[in-house]
């Protein structure tokens, strides 16, 4: 009799454990399932991005055997204590020229950009932000020149070619 | 083209501008002490309107033909700005590298032609 309750005990143990089995095999499934989902959902993710990227930066991808024109528009401004208007629109054309280069310099080669916020108290007491660009341009033109009320735009361009990069 | 019987002169030109605002500037020119190497280049033409042999001179009366004249050269820009609680300041400053140029000064005209 013990030995009759001890085997019906021992089956019923199997029996459940090959149950759990049974039931865990599924879960194994889905999960894999799902992972093959990912699999397959995250390539095409990938794809749009990278053609979103492609269709924003299509137009200023310098490509071999072709040029890309830059134009940029630089900002003087002439100083109050100027001699005579002459004056003033030469400052200011000086200081709007430099300008445009370092607009071409921006767009050309990159900004190097430096955040620093200082928090006490759970409040921004100062938050400071540095820019710095440093480069050598050549072979810019000056397309047109304009004043007025004391502000000089200066339209600028260069024409880039791959040659120019290549090393 | 050939510039005989030219002198060899270094020159360099810087300018800053700050706060969108024309700074100061600062033209160097200096005999060359010695022997410059390289090409001339395209050179630049001045036609004076008096005789002098002060290049100097000639520079400052030219200035607008040659800061035109020297960006084809290429130009060291160095800008820098500062952003702090929305406060903006910028400084730009706009430099020709030292270069070697042979000159050649008449009674009518200076040719100057950097060498490379």
């Amino acid at each position: 009799m013990k030995y009759s309750l001890l085997l019906a005990a021992l089956l019923s143990m199997s029996a459940c454990a090959s149950n759990s089995m049974v039931q865990r095999a599924p879960v194994t499934t889905t999960i894999s399932s799902e992972v093959q989902k990912v699999e397959v959902v995250n390539p095409v993710e990938v794809v749009s991005k990278h053609e979103t990227k492609k269709s924003c930066m299509g137009q200023n991808v310098l490509k071999e055997n072709a040029t890309l024109r830059v134009d940029v528009v630089g900002q003087g401004v002439a100083p109050m204590n100027t001699a005579s208007p002459a004056q003033a629109y030469a400052l200011a054309k000086r200081a709007a020229v430099a300008d445009a280069y370092r607009l071409i310099a921006e767009k050309v080669k990159g900004v190097y950009v430096e955040g620093n916020d200082l928090i006490k108290n759970m409040m921004v007491q100062r938050s400071t932000v540095r820019t710095s660009v440093k480069a050598m341009v050549r072979n810019a033109q000056v397309v047109e020149t304009n004043f007025k009320d004391g502000l000089c735009e200066v339209e600028m361009e260069i024409v880039l070619s791959h040659a120019d990069f290549a090393q | 083209m050939a510039l005989f019987g030219a002198q060899e002169y270094l020159i360099s030109y810087r300018y800053v501008v700050k706060d969108a605002m024309f700074y100061n500037e600062k033209l160097y020119i200096a005999h060359s002490m010695q022997k410059c190497q390289g090409v001339e280049q395209e050179p630049l033409t001045l036609l004076l309107k008096r005789p002098t042999n002060s290049l100097r001179q000639i520079i400052e009366e030219h200035q607008e033909q040659f800061l035109s004249y020297i960006q084809t050269l290429g130009i060291d820009i160095d800008h820098s700005e500062k952003t702090m609680n929305l406060q903006n300041s910028s400084t730009t400053i706009f430099t020709l590298k030292t270069t070697c140029f042979k000159v050649d000064i008449n009674d009518n005209f200076a040719i100057i032609a950097p060498l490379k």
